[in-house]
């Protein structure tokens, strides 16, 4: 299948496609605002694919390279659709209001990621790339023009707000309170 | 619940473990959209084929605007004149609605040949939207009602009262406005989906073939709402009695049997009155293979200037011994019917030529000149050749020769016939065509500039020319084939020569054309 993409055979790169794209577009879902979207990334994205497939080396797992290259063009789009930059910005956070009326209430994958969709963009955007995809803070700051303590606090942030869609939607229970050593919570 | 014992410290872990989990399928244009993308050259043979298909449908349906096309009936149909044979299911107990008038409607529903897969009043045709066009023209063609016999007091449902044709109205509006399609198409899609339904469970009252058939119905309530009907089970029984919201009776095998019965005779009924609209091209379509002999005259003039040769000066046709000669034309062709009494007519047709020259062969070869024209100047210069021929125009001939001046072509005639006259069997028509020609062979014999030799000289033949013939002929039907013979003339535009040759013919066929035409 493999060689059959570097030689552009549409046999071989459909066979590809399908095999990934059902995951691929649970990435980009992750990152856009709506199904629209993140079809629009996975197409960008496969197009990157084909195109460099040449760039692979078979260091690592063919998916890992596809699902990279799929991040990167979400963050590209997003960047370029300055929906973003003005969205990470920390000081609005607080008038941030999550739509939790709209997750819908369906079960185990799909309600984590509904409610990963409804952090802030700037949140989710942190959260994907950390908690999910395992970049950095650093590689984060890189990758969306921020400081690394921006990158970091938005985590933070994020991962609060969260935990309480989360146990608001009933999705998990609330953490048991955590004792020192002399039993004070 | 998904998780009971929650650790903070796990957190990340669940979220990475259920986004891996998540996955979606893309939509079909996100691959199309990266195959163009990838592939962009193998775009354009598809947007070829586009464009001739809509310029294919384009031509069909301006061929297909004449008096019988489909938009015609449909739009001189008028309500009133058709007689419904929206039929109902028949119920004892609720046969017949009276209205203050005393006119009584009622009917026997008709169930459509598939597996009940439409169940309200226009069930009797439409099984699907591409039945639409079959429906207008059943609507406006259909015949005399065929009503139960078990049904007493019948009528057939007209639109003398003034409220049912009212009602009648909307109802063909409704239909117009291609609403009522659009809920068919979705039921129908419904229908299909479901294998499992037999003719029995899609009987009235089965609320599931009901879903789209309440889309229907409630279109029709707002309707009847206008007419101050009672409710919309009322207005719809005042004009079909009563229908599917709540019926209450089942099918019985003999009930079967008289339905499809009914369905039999109304359809053979409609193939009978009506022509089937699909084969509309196939009727007007036919192909023809003929043959033409023919004789070929020739008429020769001069393009010279500035030249004092006798060639220039002299009436070249009393100055050589020329005959005219046999030839013929063979070719098929396709006719197309455009209008009652006009066809189009396009094909391929083989074209041999020939016309003979007396003359005196030569016991050695002789040099010659030829006239031929400067094609910057336009002034006519003499071209040396060689000849083994001579004139033997008005001397006699030592060794007789007869030089054979022909050619062979390939030709394209497009053109039209008219039918003058028509009487039983026997048609006469009158018709003309172009030919754009291709010579791919022949001879050339031409005279010299002092007029006492002929040149053979193959290449002086333009190889492209164009003529037009018109013929008369009578047509004659024989079983499913047709005879033509009638007189024949075609004539070259261009000479045969190429343009820097002084020398012009135009040649000239007169012949009797023999053709079998038989429709597709």
């Amino acid at each position: 299948m493999l060689s059959g993409c570097l030689r552009n055979n549409a046999t071989a790169q459909e066979a590809l496609y399908n095999r990934f794209s059902p995951r691929m577009l649970g990435v980009c879902y992750r990152f856009a605002k709506n199904r629209e979207d993140a079809e629009d990334m996975l197409q960008e994205g496969f197009i990157k694919v084909f195109s460099q497939m040449h760039q692979y080396r078979n260091e690592g797992a063919l998916e890992g390279w596809i699902r990279r290259i799929i991040v990167h063009t979400c963050i590209n789009i997003l960047k370029k659709n300055k929906k973003f930059s003005d969205s990470v910005d920390i000081s609005n956070a607080h008038s941030i209001h999550i739509r939790e009326e709209m997750i819908p209430s369906i079960m185990q994958a799909k309600q984590v990621v509904e409610c990963i969709r409804s952090l802030p963009l700037g949140y989710k955007t942190v959260l994907n790339l950390y908690a999910i995809e395992g970049y950095s803070h650093k590689e984060i700051a890189f990758m969306l023009d921020i400081e690394e303590s921006t990158s970091r606090s938005q985590y933070t942030r994020a991962k609060s707000m969260l935990e309480e869609i989360l146990i608001r939607k009933k999705i998990i229970q609330k953490p048991r309170n955590k004792t020192n050593f002399l039993g004070a919570v | 619940m998904m998780e009971n014992e929650f650790y903070e410290d796990d957190f990340e872990q669940l979220l990475k473990e259920k986004a891996d989990q998540f996955s979606m399928y893309p939509s079909k244009r996100v691959w199309h959209s990266i195959y163009n993308n990838l592939h962009p050259s193998r775009r354009w043979p598809s947007v070829v084929m586009c464009l001739l298909l809509v310029s294919s449908l384009i031509l069909i349906g301006y061929l297909n605007t004449g008096e019988n096309s489909i938009t015609k009936q449909i739009n001189n149909n008028t309500f009133e004149q058709t007689s419904y044979e929206i039929i109902n299911q028949t119920n004892t107990s609720q046969k017949t609605n009276q209205k203050s008038t005393g006119t009584q409607y009622s009917g026997t529903y008709q169930k459509p040949p598939q597996a009940n897969t439409y169940n309200n009043a226009f069930g009797d045709v439409i099984t699907s939207e591409s039945d639409f066009y079959t429906y207008t023209i059943v609507k406006s063609n259909r015949p005399v009602p065929y009503t139960s016999a078990t049904v007493t007091d019948n009528k057939p449902i007209t639109g003398a009262d003034n409220n049912n044709q009212d009602i009648i109205q909307t109802i063909d509006t409704y239909i117009k406005s291609n609403q009522i399609f659009a809920d068919i198409a979705v039921y129908t899609k419904k229908a299909e989906s479901n294998a499992a339904r037999s003719s029995n469970k899609a009987a009235p009252g089965n609320n599931s073939t009901n879903v789209n058939t309440e889309n229907v119905i409630s279109k029709l309530d707002a309707f009847a709402t206008k007419q101050n009907s009672n409710t919309p089970e009322a207005v719809l029984s005042k004009l079909t009695g009563p229908l599917v919201k709540n019926p209450t009776t089942v099918s019985t095998a003999a009930e079967n049997t008289d339905r499809k019965n009914e369905e039999k005779a109304w359809i053979e009924n409609y193939a009978l009155q009506n022509k089937t609209a699909a084969k509309k091209w196939k009727g007007r379509l036919g192909y023809q293979l003929y043959i033409t002999p023919a004789v070929n005259y020739r008429k020769l003039t001069t393009n010279s200037k500035g030249s004092a040769t006798p060639f220039a000066n002299a009436d070249i046709n009393n100055s050589i011994s020329q005959k005219p000669g046999f030839g013929f034309e063979a070719g098929v062709g396709l006719n197309y019917l455009v209008a009652k009494k006009i066809q189009l007519k396009a094909g391929v047709q083989f074209n041999y030529t020939n016309y003979k020259i007396a003359a005196d062969e030569s016991n050695h070869p002789i040099t010659t000149t030829i006239l031929l024209n400067d094609p910057s100047t336009g002034y006519s210069y003499s071209s040396a050749r060689t000849s083994t021929t001579t004139n033997s125009f008005n001397t006699t001939a030592v060794q007789p020769v007869t030089l054979h001046n022909k050619t062979y072509q390939i030709s394209l005639p497009v053109g039209f016939a008219y039918r003058i006259s028509s009487h039983n069997n026997v048609d006469w028509y009158a018709g003309a065509t172009v030919q754009p020609s291709y010579i791919f062979d022949g001879k050339a014999h031409i005279i010299s500039s002092d007029l006492k030799t002929y040149v053979s000289d193959r290449s002086s033949i333009s190889p492209w020319n164009l003529n037009v013939g018109f013929e008369t002929y009578m047509n004659f039907k024989v079983g499913s084939y047709n005879l033509q013979v009638g007189p024949q003339v075609r004539y070259q535009v261009n000479s045969t020569y190429k343009k820097d040759i002084a020398l012009i013919e135009k040649p000239y066929a007169v012949g009797l054309k023999f053709g079998l035409t038989k429709g597709f």
